[in-house]
């Protein structure tokens, strides 16, 4: 790697967190040492430089529970679909037509107009080998880009941050939620989590403080790790955790105390970051109210506010119809693509459109023949959905088919492994090798 | 492997460890109480706690509704505006109902006479994790907590009769729709993947045949309550890990249970929950002989375990990321005060990543590292000043409850919430109040049982320093500061 890079990086970090921290809080010790050690470690990888103006984004998009992908881009004129649909089929009449055989599901309009123009990308039949039909491990699987049969400890974009990214400032990765999506788990933890941007921070116990040292200067002192703490624990702690409403466990190998002392650290560097950023930039469309609207509206500010981020973590939950898919799933879709389309044109009043992908997925499709309650089970292949102005708009792979002799215990049969389109991602949008972070070369997809 | 603790090991650490993690911890002097018992009498004094007094009441509501079911069809039949209205206020009651629930079992956490029988309640709603999002029934949810009450510590094969029978688990994991037309094996394969044997130690045939043995066992919607179904099982030939007959549901769970697998499964979980986690394979060997030699009973292996010299270990003690509740409990115990409102404990423990009756999926929380993030963090140290100075200003702009409407019902209640602080006085001495090491090591013993790192001393030292004086504030800011860093996440 080119070593101005890395002063590069190192020199923006320490700048950004002086300006962002209070007056009295100096760098401390802590910081430099952590910046020599992850730069001799960075001296060997292929490390990016990360600033908040320049690199490319991308945004996954976590549909929890297992969208029903034949209801979502439908094959409306197929009779083995509305023979094994017979309620809950949509009609041609219903679709937004993509051409004479494919249409999205109705309440997509917002993705019918990004993909009118030419902003979307529509992945058909992905899946991969040996579907599992549990939504935790099927989640784990997609986080962690494993085999069906193998348990990986890392997610793909923990991996992503351990080989690309190393010396990095902790929000080069930002989850918004609670807990941490099982993909950013990574052998040299970065990543923050947050929820509500004016509550993440230390709220002062002294606001009427007079004299002497504040219980904020106090606090920050306490939750900086000792001198050399980092520098043994950086490789070694780590970060993970739920998904959404789909959980995965935390992979670690330091103390339980290691991995507290790194998080409050993170916390301590990012929050003040975060909060002047999203108190000056403003949102510039009109999003729907939605739970994801809200999370979108804040990843806009965030990128609005030049945050040194490379992949923001966003998910929408509740798509595990198995009754009364109807209402449910034409809810979920409709803030699904209007909260998108509002926050592409946030981004495009920005100015920031080109540098920013969304990427969707869900853990699993749904069966082809519905239930006996108006809604479908867990079933296998589904669509994926690639978002942004730098996209190559149209229909990706082949639409599965759904000729009963060709269906695998009742599910369609993907056509293209999650793993193809992770490795596009990475290597034409994140400009990255992608079979280091994937285990073994994907032949990428690229729609970008 | 499981040799009793010396007695000479026993004292104000390891009565300490004994409290938190076999109860929700305490002030240093229930620890004291427990270190001068010696361990055999101080586990004792806590797993043996049927012959304590129980004085505590249940919820008003916590039984069977007889109108409810004539509520609901009344409501189905009325027109589209009228039902609306019927089911809105259906609904409002049962959430309603349900943020006391949440409160009544914290204060049993925090305030019963009974801490071990409590967390083994809390260990079981993990476990069985029913979630009242799907159930929304808030007396099903209360008679499924108390089920845990009273077999927490009892036989493996009963309780999980219990469970497959109890109603809020049969409406959670859809058995109350299975019948021998279409088996559904939600809970069938729940049963063995997540509750008995864990993935890899069945096959999906002995998914689809336990789902048809357990046909028939259902739900009377009308008097809140199990029922046989004898129409709808499927009294046909199956096959559940190698038992081939007309089986019904107990023979399944029978079956199940006498696996070498079950024991080791179970055993490995609990030891995870009480001590650390990933134990050793010879230290699982080791708890699974012990549950099997007592033919499956709870009991005997707590005792053993709280025995151990494993348990006392190093590397055990203070290793434990509290969950949000131990958090939460936990603190109020320490601090000698009230949990706060019904509403606001809503809030706190949701905001932590932990509501109560609320699992985010069947497998429960993960638990360990994964309740923290650096957003869950900030919001245990913003908590600590709640609970420490009665600070609200944290719950401002929080989203307590999912629902929006609710959520603004919420937050104009907060506009005239004033909470107690701590009492400086109830929980130190005059001499400790006016010299600042002895406050320090004072706190230290009462919120960490060890103590800070030298340079988090020194900075609370010079903290205190530069205040002009060791006031009732200050002293209250030193508490939530001590409570504000990594190492007070840990038990």
């Amino acid at each position: 790697m080119n070593p101005d890079n890395s002063l590069k990086t190192r020199r923006e970090f320490l700048r950004t967190t002086m300006l962002g921290g209070a007056l009295s809080w100096t760098v401390p010790a802590f910081l430099a040492n952590t910046f020599s050690v992850l730069q001799s470690e960075a001296a060997d990888s292929a490390t990016q430089v990360v600033t908040g103006r320049d690199a490319s984004i991308l945004v996954v998009l976590q549909m929890a529970g297992g969208n029903d992908g034949l209801n979502t881009v439908v094959p409306f004129t197929n009779d083995f679909y509305h023979r094994a649909r017979p309620q809950i089929g949509l009609s041609a009449k219903e679709v937004l037509k993509i051409n004479e055989e494919v249409g999205f599901h109705p309440s997509l309009a917002g993705f019918k107009e990004l993909y009118d123009g030419g902003n979307l990308a529509v992945i058909q039949g992905i899946g991969y080998p040996n579907p599992n039909r549990s939504h935790f491990r099927s989640t784990e699987i997609w986080q962690t880009a494993s085999d069906a049969e193998r348990i990986e400890k890392y997610g793909w974009l923990g991996r992503y941050f351990d080989n690309a990214c190393a010396g990095a400032d902790p929000t080069v990765g930002v989850n918004i939620g609670r807990q941490m999506p099982q993909s950013f788990s990574a052998k040299n933890p970065v990543g923050i989590s947050l929820d509500n941007p004016e509550n993440y921070r230390f709220i002062s116990s002294d606001r009427n403080h007079k004299e002497g040292t504040t219980t904020e200067e106090s606090y920050r002192k306490m939750n900086e790790p000792e001198e050399g703490m980092v520098a043994e624990t950086g490789a070694d702690a780590n970060a993970g955790g739920s998904i959404g409403a789909i959980s995965g466990t935390t992979a670690h190998s330091g103390s339980a105390l290691d991995f507290l002392e790194r998080t409050a650290m993170d916390a301590q560097v990012s929050s003040d970051k975060i909060r002047a950023i999203s108190r000056r930039v403003e949102n510039q469309a009109s999003y729907p109210q939605s739970q994801l609207a809200t999370s979108l509206k804040l990843v806009a500010r965030l990128i609005g506010g030049g945050l040194p981020t490379r992949v923001y973590y966003v998910s929408q939950g509740g798509y595990d119809t198995h009754t009364n898919q109807v209402n449910a799933q034409q809810r979920l879709l409709k803030e699904l693509g209007d909260s998108v389309k509002a926050f592409t044109d946030d981004l495009k009043a920005q100015g920031n459109l080109s540098r920013v992908m969304v990427m969707t997925f869900s853990e699993f499709g749904r069966r082809l023949a519905e239930n006996a309650n108006g809604g479908t089970d867990h079933g296998a292949a589904a669509p994926m959905f690639i978002i942004g102005n730098k996209v190559k708009a149209g229909l990706f792979g082949k639409y599965p088919s759904l000729a009963p002799t060709d269906l695998v215990n009742g599910d369609i049969k993907y056509n293209v492994d999650f793993r193809s389109v992770y490795a596009g991602v990475l290597e034409g949008w994140l400009k990255t090798s992608s079979a280091p972070i994937l285990g073994r070369q994907f032949p990428p997809l690229l729609c970008a | 492997m499981l040799k009793s603790l010396p007695n000479e090991r026993w004292n104000f650490t390891t009565a300490a460890h004994l409290l938190n993690r076999a109860g929700f911890g305490g002030p240093p002097s229930e620890i004291e109480q427990l270190a001068s018992l010696g361990p055999e009498k101080a586990v004792s004094s806590l797993i043996d706690y049927e012959k304590i007094p129980d004085h505590g009441t249940n919820p008003e509501w916590a039984k069977p509704d007889p109108t409810r079911a004539d509520r609901l069809a009344e409501a189905r039949k009325a027109d589209e505006q009228t039902r609306r209205q019927l089911l809105q206020a259906e609904q409002r009651t049962q959430r309603q109902r349900g943020v006391e629930l949440k409160h009544w079992w914290l204060s049993r956490m925090a305030k019963g006479s009974r801490p071990l029988q409590e967390k083994m309640t809390l260990f079981w709603h993990g476990h069985f994790a029913t979630s009242s999002e799907k159930v929304r029934d808030a007396y099903l949810m209360w008679k499924q907590n108390d089920l845990f009450r009273q077999q927490a510590t009892g036989n493996w094969l009963r309780l999980l009769i219990a469970m497959a029978k109890d109603p809020a688990m049969l409406v959670w994991l859809d058995q109350a729709q299975s019948r021998k037309e279409h088996p559904n094996e939600n809970f069938a394969r729940e049963v063995m993947e997540l509750f008995t044997l864990g993935e890899g130690h069945y096959t999906e045939k002995d998914v689809t045949e336990a789902a048809r043995a357990l046909t028939g066992w259902s739900y009377d919607r009308i008097n809140q309550q199990f029922i046989e179904r004898r129409r709808a099982h499927d009294d046909g030939v199956k096959t559940v890990l190698g038992n081939t007959g007309d089986l019904s549901g107990e023979d399944v769970l029978e079956q199940i249970v006498a696996q070498p697998q079950a024991a080791r499964f179970i055993t490995a979980k609990l030891w995870n929950f009480f001590a650390g986690e990933d134990p050793a394979d010879d230290l699982v060997t080791a708890l699974a002989d012990v549950f099997r030699r007592s033919g499956n009973e709870f009991k005997p292996l707590l005792n053993v375990m709280f025995r151990s010299e494993e348990f006392y270990a190093s590397s055990i003690i203070r290793n434990q990321v509290k969950s949000p509740v131990q958090w939460l409990v936990g603190s109020t115990r320490i601090l000698e005060r009230e949990l706060p409102p019904p509403f606001v404990c809503f809030g706190l423990t949701r905001n932590l990543g932990q509501d109560l009756f609320a699992p985010p999926n069947v497998k429960g929380w993960d638990g360990g590292l994964s309740w923290i993030t650096t957003n869950n963090l900030l919001a245990r140290y913003n908590e600590a000043a709640l609970l420490v100075q009665g600070d609200t200003s944290m719950l401002k702009g929080m989203n307590i409850a999912p629902n929006p409407a609710v959520n603004g019902q919420l937050q104009n209640r907060l506009q005239n919430l004033r909470l107690r602080p701590v009492e400086a006085v109830k929980i130190l001495t005059e001499e400790e109040r006016s010299d600042k090491g002895k406050l320090i090591a004072a706190l230290e013993k009462r919120l960490l049982q060890a103590k800070l790192s030298e340079k988090q001393e020194q900075t609370l030292q010079e903290y205190l320093n530069s205040q002009s004086n060791l006031d009732e504030a200050t002293i209250l800011n030193a508490i939530r500061l001590m409570m504000s860093t990594p190492e007070y996440q840990l038990t």
